[in-house]
């Protein structure tokens, strides 16, 4: 390029290049705007907000003229007046010169507090601001991914997934309820025998609470055994499932309430028991209920209160062959060494087990009068037709 | 008569206190001069007065002796003291920066700078002429009212920085340095669109030449423009960028000696040292068509059109880099350019209008 016009054409030739590298997509469409919008995201890092008014007293700050002993006017009303101003005033000039500039680097130094602060006024009402809308970009940028997602991973789908599995569970569970279709009043009107029979049967337990007030009687039914208990002196109240052995109770001027016995011992204050009662009842509890039983027991007796338990006894083969199975909603027969166990670990003492309900006698094997075939007949009798029930009876 | 000089800051390496240094020299050739500052740098105290001392200018008739200024920036002190005194006044005007590209970045300095052109333009009817270094400056001041300009080129000598030695240590590291090295000079302003060449640099590194090193050399005068280029230099992944700060004669005459090609994207310049060094040290130069930089400058380099962006001046770049008939070519323009520019010329040129102007 030996002259001006080779200047031209490089120019030229290198405006071309771009043009055609843009064209091809060698450069990325906008890149220019990009990178320039970058910079001034750095720089601006904000909106730019009004502040025109500010801006407007600063310049009008900044026009202020600098300070000059020429404008002091010296003009006068009295004849000669201006004259002896202008003598005076070059009389003073040197003092006056060095009062001007100090007043001025005092005025520079409160343009420069004005400038500062106006600077400080303009980050404090746009970084906040900003700082924000950052955040609020990014948490969008963070949904939308999540958004995007496929079904399968952890996310909404997953989500939907579990929801759905959920309610499969629950008709299940809804299915695998027992609902009867007959009452249990009628189911206990038809087994389980007379207000008379289970009053007669149920005394000498009652009598073991004597001094014991407050009891509290889960699985209570229609609160024959609360009467009882009644007789004795002691206040007792009860809990019962069933809503209709609850009604039918309460009819008769007992205090009880219809619910679940666990929630309803849970919901009790600390040792604010004398008694503890469950008839006929642990045989229809889950293992881990039963846990949770003795342990709410050792929390809500007080010392020196009692747990009375009775229930079926599962190394009595009889009570398998006649009244277990007649109850359907039995869970599991609870073996008394394990009960004596729970409640010893629950740190209650005393632990008596006692023996109830022995089947009719016409029903157990006869002796023959053989020695040797009357020891094995007691045997059997002992392992055929044990003890129908038996009651727990513990201190705490 | 004494002719002597007015400035607000005289600091070692500045191109106006260097202008007045070599201005006074010349001066002192056919009488008493001196220069005054408003603010005088620790390393100067020996050579330069300050405004305060300006009893020194006392004269047996000051009517006839002349007080040179050099605007360069607003100072209500210094116009003060002029508006106070008797001597004739005339104006050197370097060029103020534009104060609207500084606002965001020191709306202080942008304020002094605003004051600047404001009191420059109060002092027209005072000044019995102004000179200009550049055809664009005189423009500026006659549109400030200014009757009697003239134009003389800056006083500066390209070839100053040949006779210095680098510094081992430097030499040491430029050495290690791979590949073409992009050098710019200047302090880092915000007119002089440092932001521009780091993303000339980008488009460079990444679509068209790699690897590449660019290096700013200059003051750093704006903490917060500063940040946002080392901002944009992390966040563009350009890792090889040195912003050196500072730096001596030697180490500046160092970074001529490595360079590959002197770039600047400057839009506001009075006059434009750095471009004559670079020619002077035989580095080709690429800049944009702003200012005086089409005067300083002329055919010897690239002047790419004020339009274009960052992308045309990476192809520039790269152009001068790679197409060796075309450096060698701009290399040959740039030195006859700064030997056709003759600091006594320049010289000779402002005394012929100060002595016009004293007549």
């Amino acid at each position: 390029m030996a002259e001006a016009e080779d200047v031209e054409s490089l120019l030229e030739e290198l405006r071309r290049t771009v043009e055609a590298r843009r064209e091809e997509g060698f450069y990325p469409a906008g890149l220019e705007d990009d990178l320039s919008a970058h910079f001034r995201r750095i720089v601006m890092h904000r909106t730019a907000p009004d502040l025109s008014r500010l801006d407007a007293s600063m310049r009008r700050l900044r026009a202020v003229p600098g300070l000059s002993p020429e404008r002091i006017p010296s003009d006068s009303g009295v004849p000669g007046g201006p004259a002896l101003h202008r003598g005076l005033a070059r009389l003073l000039g040197r003092q006056t010169q060095g009062i001007l500039e100090q007043v001025e680097e005092l005025a520079a130094a409160l343009r420069a507090v004005a400038d500062e602060l106006s600077w400080a006024v303009r980050q404090a009402s746009t970084h906040v601001h900003t700082d924000l809308i950052a955040q609020i970009d990014t948490l969008q940028d963070r949904l939308s991914a999540l958004e995007r997602q496929p079904a399968g991973d952890a996310g909404p789908m997953a989500l939907a997934e579990l929801s759905r599995r959920l309610e499969r569970l629950e008709s299940a569970e809804e299915a695998r309820r027992f609902q009867p279709s007959y009452s249990a009043e009628e189911f206990e009107a038809a087994f389980r025998g007379s207000e008379y029979d289970l009053k007669s049967r149920y005394r000498d337990l009652a009598s073991q609470l004597a001094g014991c007030s407050p009891v509290l009687d889960i699985g209570c039914g229609r609160g024959e055994f609360m009467e009882l208990l009644s007789e004795e002196g002691v206040t007792a109240s009860g809990i019962e499932l069933d809503a209709q052995l609850a009604e039918a109770g309460r009819q008769r001027g007992l205090d009880i309430s219809q619910g679940n016995g666990l929630q309803n011992l849970a919901s009790r204050a600390d040792q604010s028991l004398g008694g503890l009662v469950l008839i006929q009842v642990v045989e229809h509890l889950t293992a881990p209920e039963l846990l949770n039983l003795v342990s709410l027991a050792a929390d809500k007796v007080r010392p020196g209160g009692r747990a009375v338990i009775e229930t079926v006894n599962p190394q009595s083969l009889y009570v398998f062959a006649r009244a277990f199975y007649l109850d359907p909603t039995h869970d599991r027969p609870v073996h008394p060494a394990y009960l004596t166990f729970l409640f010893r670990q629950a740190g209650f003492t005393g632990i008596e087990i006692d023996w109830r309900s022995p089947p009719p006698a016409e029903e157990v094997l006869q002796p023959v009068g053989d020695p040797g075939a009357d020891a094995n007949y007691e045997r059997l009798n002992q392992l055929l037709f044990g003890p129908q029930d038996y009651a727990l009876i513990a201190t705490r | 008569m004494q002719i002597n000089q007015v400035m607000v800051s005289a600091r070692p390496g500045d191109a106006i206190t260097t202008s007045a240094l070599e201005l006074r020299a010349l001066l002192r050739r056919v009488g008493r001069s001196e220069i005054f500052s408003r603010y005088v740098h620790e390393r100067l105290h020996h050579d330069v007065w300050e405004l305060k001392d300006s009893d020194w200018l006392a004269s047996e008739s000051p009517e006839d002796d002349m007080i040179v200024f050099h605007a360069s920036i607003g100072e209500p002190a210094v116009e003060t003291f002029l508006a106070g005194r008797p001597e004739r006044l005339v104006v050197y005007y370097h060029n103020i920066s534009p104060p609207e590209l500084f606002y965001e970045y020191d709306p202080n300095l942008a304020g002094l700078l605003e004051s600047g052109r404001r009191e420059l333009a109060r002092l027209a009817d005072r000044a019995i002429m102004a000179v200009a270094v550049s055809e664009y400056n005189a423009a500026e001041l006659t549109a400030m009212g200014y009757r009697n300009v003239r134009v003389a080129p800056l006083i500066t000598d390209p070839y100053r920085l040949s006779a210095l030695d680098p510094p081992p240590d430097i030499q040491a590291r430029l050495a290690a340095l791979e590949g073409p090295v992009i050098v710019f000079v200047g302090q880092l302003l915000p007119h002089k669109r440092p932001d521009f060449l780091l993303e000339s640099f980008h488009v460079l590194t990444t679509y068209l030449q790699r690897p590449a090193t660019l290096v700013l050399v200059g003051n750093h005068r704006l903490p917060r423009l500063s940040q946002a280029l080392e901002d944009l230099t992390r966040e563009l992944n350009l890792d090889r960028v040195i912003l050196t700060g500072a730096v001596s004669d030697a180490e500046l005459a160092a970074w001529y000696g490595r360079a590959d090609v002197f770039v600047t994207a400057s839009e506001h310049e009075g006059f434009c040292v750095p471009p004559l060094e670079a020619m002077a040290s035989g580095v080709p130069v690429v800049a944009r068509r702003f200012a005086a930089l089409p005067e300083t400058i002329g055919d010897a380099g690239i002047l790419l059109e004020p339009g274009s962006g960052p992308v045309q001046m990476a192809e520039a770049i790269a152009r001068v880099l790679t197409d060796e008939r075309l450096r060698a070519d701009m290399i040959e323009r740039g030195h006859r350019r700064v030997r056709a520019y003759d600091a006594a010329a320049a010289g000779s040129a402002l005394l012929r209008h100060l002595v016009e102007a004293a007549a």
